[in-house]
């Protein structure tokens, strides 16, 4: 059988592989936009766990609008990806440095 | 179930505004490049509805609708009313600088209309979902807005930021928010989650867990030290009519945001959130104040200044009295007003081919501009919390919030950081009355922009000598 | 339920193996496809949980729309791989650290001993008629009706944003335009034939023009 608490360390896992991989790939942007995609999973995966250890239906709901959302978000951060990419002709973080102060 | 009438009649703010929006999207196509204006007629006409809907609807009673997942009530009511008051100042300053740089398109109003509508169904959300949705509208429009200069290389900069650390943000908030679904036994409304919370506290380990996280969420929206890394960017970075709005009604939001979820929903652990938002608030208002000092970029200087600013909100939330609230809302209110104000006259300076983006601009504005400087010099005192402006009245009751429960430390320390936060606001006052001018030929802006401007100015003014009908309308707000 | 418990282990395993792959390729193609890996086993991991539209939804939208738009823009900017690296070693331990920390805690809380069989037992699977999608459609077009009209607009914003980010008109590109081609009518529009008489050549060009003439035949 399996319980509520191995997909929530799953759950957990997934979440800090995401944030590792943010301190790890400061300098990649597109990686960076891949982790926050793994820790929305981490998320989905938490809210559909519970959903059916409660016998509940609403967390798949908001796992629904959840992917909705992301898809919408990588649309425009792809979007902004690529004229940030035109205007400067690099995506390496550090080169990300002309606004200081 | 079928829909009622009495939840479309609710949500009819929200509704002008999604119309508006659709029209201006399909009425833009079929536009000139020379008739762009009856976008702009057609924006202002559509929000000062939405302000007539508000008052149509709003009463001191609470409604309900959606199966719970709306609420409107007082809060809600004034909340919104500010958002697009305060949108309707964006789009007044905006209109010269955004048609001098050939960015006065169809898609700048939708944009914005858009995050406004995101806005308002934050403010009214009751559960989670509502909420998080409405957040992320908000937030979609923001990001493309910041890079809506698309062949400015610090937009684009400023808006990659603003969006990797906005999406880590949302992803630390979600995650949060899967653990109180997972702690009320599979409800994410807040009446459930305040139950739950009530009832349980802190025995319930799952519940602190997630409140961790949802306030970094929070955090990170409202730009709190240490999640205040994208705020200096991004303003430094956007179109200067761009940072006037996300300067100005998204802290409204964010305010809505915090009440939602940290009293209405999480009111049960209001000593554990107490304690996490002493820490943000002190490091926010010391670090904003401290910073701000050393910028020569006036936008990065406004930007710490917006920093210690969400700290005084804080301060007042902290405190978790119902006068603690009220004066955290008065003040959010006051701050959205000021950075309109402030922002709009940078906008105004910035239409004769200058971005005035350097302190350095602003030198001898007096004596291009003497009714400007004069409204600039009464922001820059309400800002530092000089009497009588408002800003002196709000900082004062946050700070007798703080002080009614005992954190006389935590006041005596905002206190002496607002001292010297002082120093920047009016070392502005001095380059505009005492410095030289740069540019010598006087300023002349348009008579829509200074009639604006001057009834933000002495609306500042006119708050600061007369508070009480306003801090009264917070005071329902909280029951 | 042995077997269920072994695939559950199959595919959290290669959940987990897929996103650290995800994270420390140096190629962000490689990345790319390891998180589609990492999708197809969590889609997986939710059919086990009973949760086969979103887990459809998630091969079909994610995997399907969105990494693929991934893969695009990855391909679209010819990134160069080397510098994107170069201090990848240098943040290691303070991501290890942060992790660490992290996973410590979250076992603390969300470990068996508060979350496992005795105090969740697994639920009755719903029976072989159940449509899982028909559920989720009853209540997401009743109950949160308000929730699914603001997904929309959330889509439309999209839309609009990278539409206005993105595109570009280029007015160095030649291009046929149809409607202008059909719109063409007979006679103003058209390319005339007229018949002119031959003009005469001035005698010095006659000259010349000979002279080459006799050059290229010799």
């Amino acid at each position: 059988m399996i319980a509520l608490s191995d997909y929530l360390l799953l759950g957990a896992l997934l979440f800090a592989i995401a944030v590792a991989g943010i301190f790890l790939n400061r300098k990649n942007v597109i990686i960076l936009l891949m982790c926050i995609e793994i820790m929305l999973l981490a998320v989905n995966t938490n809210f559909i766990a519970f959903a059916h250890y409660f016998n509940n239906l609403s967390g798949q709901i908001f796992v629904f609008f959840i992917l909705t959302v992301a898809a919408a978000e990588a649309a425009i951060g792809l979007a902004i990806l690529v004229v940030l990419f035109r205007n400067r002709h690099t995506i390496n973080v550090d080169d990300l440095d002309m606004l200081k102060g | 179930m079928p829909v009622e009438a009495n939840s479309m009649i609710a949500i009819l703010p929200e509704i002008v505004i999604l119309t508006v929006a659709c029209a201006v999207l399909v009425i833009d196509l079929y536009l000139p490049d020379e008739r762009k204006d009856i976008n702009h007629i057609v924006t202002i006409i559509g929000l000062a509805t939405a302000l007539g809907a508000i008052s149509l609807i709003g009463s001191d009673k609470v409604t309900y609708a959606f199966d719970n997942s709306f609420i409107r009530d007082p809060l809600s009511d004034l909340l919104k009313g500010v958002i697009l008051i305060v949108t309707l100042f964006t789009f007044v300053y905006s209109r010269d600088y955004m048609q001098q740089r050939q960015l006065w398109i169809g898609e700048y109003h939708v944009l914005i209309l858009f995050a406004v509508l995101g806005m308002l169904i934050m403010v009214s959300a009751n559960n989670f979902l509502t909420l998080y949705l409405g957040l992320e509208l908000l937030a979609l429009c923001l990001y493309a807005l910041v890079a809506f200069d698309r062949d400015s290389k610090a937009g684009a900069e400023a808006a990659m930021k603003y969006f990797v650390l906005g999406a880590l943000g949302s992803g630390m908030l979600l995650y949060g928010i899967s653990m109180l679904y997972g702690a009320s036994g599979g409800f994410f409304g807040f009446a459930q989650i305040a139950d739950i919370a009530a009832a349980q506290g802190t025995d319930n380990q799952l519940l602190v867990f997630g409140l961790v996280f949802v306030l970094i969420g929070v955090a990170f929206k409202f730009g709190a030290v240490p999640f205040h890394m994208w705020l200096p960017d991004v303003y430094q970075g956007a179109p200067m009519p761009i940072v006037l709005f996300l300067s100005s009604a998204p802290k409204v939001a964010a305010f809505a945001m915090a009440v939602r979820i940290l009293i209405e929903g999480l009111g049960g652990l209001q000593t554990d959130w107490g304690e996490i938002l002493i820490i943000l608030s002190v490091l926010s208002f010391v670090l904003g104040n401290v910073v701000a000092i050393a910028q020569t970029n006036i936008k990065r200087m406004l930007a710490y200044s917006t920093i210690s600013h969400v700290g005084f909100i804080f301060l007042g939330l902290l405190a978790g009295t119902a006068a603690g609230y009220t004066a955290a809302m008065f003040y959010t209110v006051v701050y959205a007003l000021m950075a309109a104000g402030a922002f709009g006259i940078l906008v105004l300076l910035s239409t004769q081919g200058i971005e005035a983006e350097q302190l350095d601009d602003l030198k001898g504005l007096s004596e291009r501009n003497g009714w400007l400087a004069a409204m600039m010099a009464l922001i820059m005192f309400s800002m530092a919390g000089v009497p009588p402006a408002v800003g002196f009245m709000a900082k004062l009751l946050v700070l007798e919030a703080a002080v009614s429960v005992g954190l006389v430390w935590l006041a005596v320390l905002a206190v002496i950081f607002s001292i010297v936060g002082a120093f920047y606001y009016l070392r502005v006052i001095k380059l505009m009355y005492f410095d030289k001018p740069q540019l010598e030929q006087p300023l002349v802006i348009d008579g829509t922009a200074t009639i604006a401007i001057s009834i933000n100015g002495l609306a500042i003014l006119f708050l600061g000598l007369f508070p009480a009908s306003l801090l009264q309308v917070c005071g329902v707000a909280f029951g | 339920m042995g077997f269920e418990k072994l695939l559950f282990y199959i595919f959290a395993a290669v959940t987990l193996f897929a996103a650290s792959m995800v994270i420390t390729r140096r190629n962000p193609v490689l990345s790319a496809l390891y998180l589609v890996m990492a999708f197809v086993s969590s889609a997986a991991l939710w059919l086990l949980l009973e949760a086969e539209f979103l887990g459809i939804v998630l091969i079909l939208v994610y995997v399907g729309a969105v990494m693929v738009l991934f893969l695009f823009v990855v391909m679209m900017l010819n990134i160069d791989v080397a510098t994107l690296r170069a201090r990848f070693i240098h943040y290691l331990p303070l991501g290890l650290i942060v992790a660490g920390i992290m996973v410590f805690d979250m076992f603390l809380v969300l470990g068996p001993a508060d979350f496992g069989l005795d105090q969740f037992a697994k639920p009755q699977s719903q029976p072989a008629d159940y449509n899982n999608t028909a559920a989720l459609g009853q209540i997401l077009y009743t109950t949160y009706l308000y929730q699914f009209e603001i997904a929309a607009v959330i889509l439309l914003v999209a839309i609009v944003a990278a539409i206005r980010l993105t595109l570009r008109h280029r007015p160095e590109t030649k291009y046929q335009d149809p409607s202008n081609q059909v719109r063409v009518r007979k006679g103003s529009d058209r390319v005339r034939l007229i018949t002119m008489p031959a003009e005469p050549v001035p005698p010095s060009l006659t000259a010349t023009l000979g002279a080459t003439h006799t050059e290229m035949t010799e």
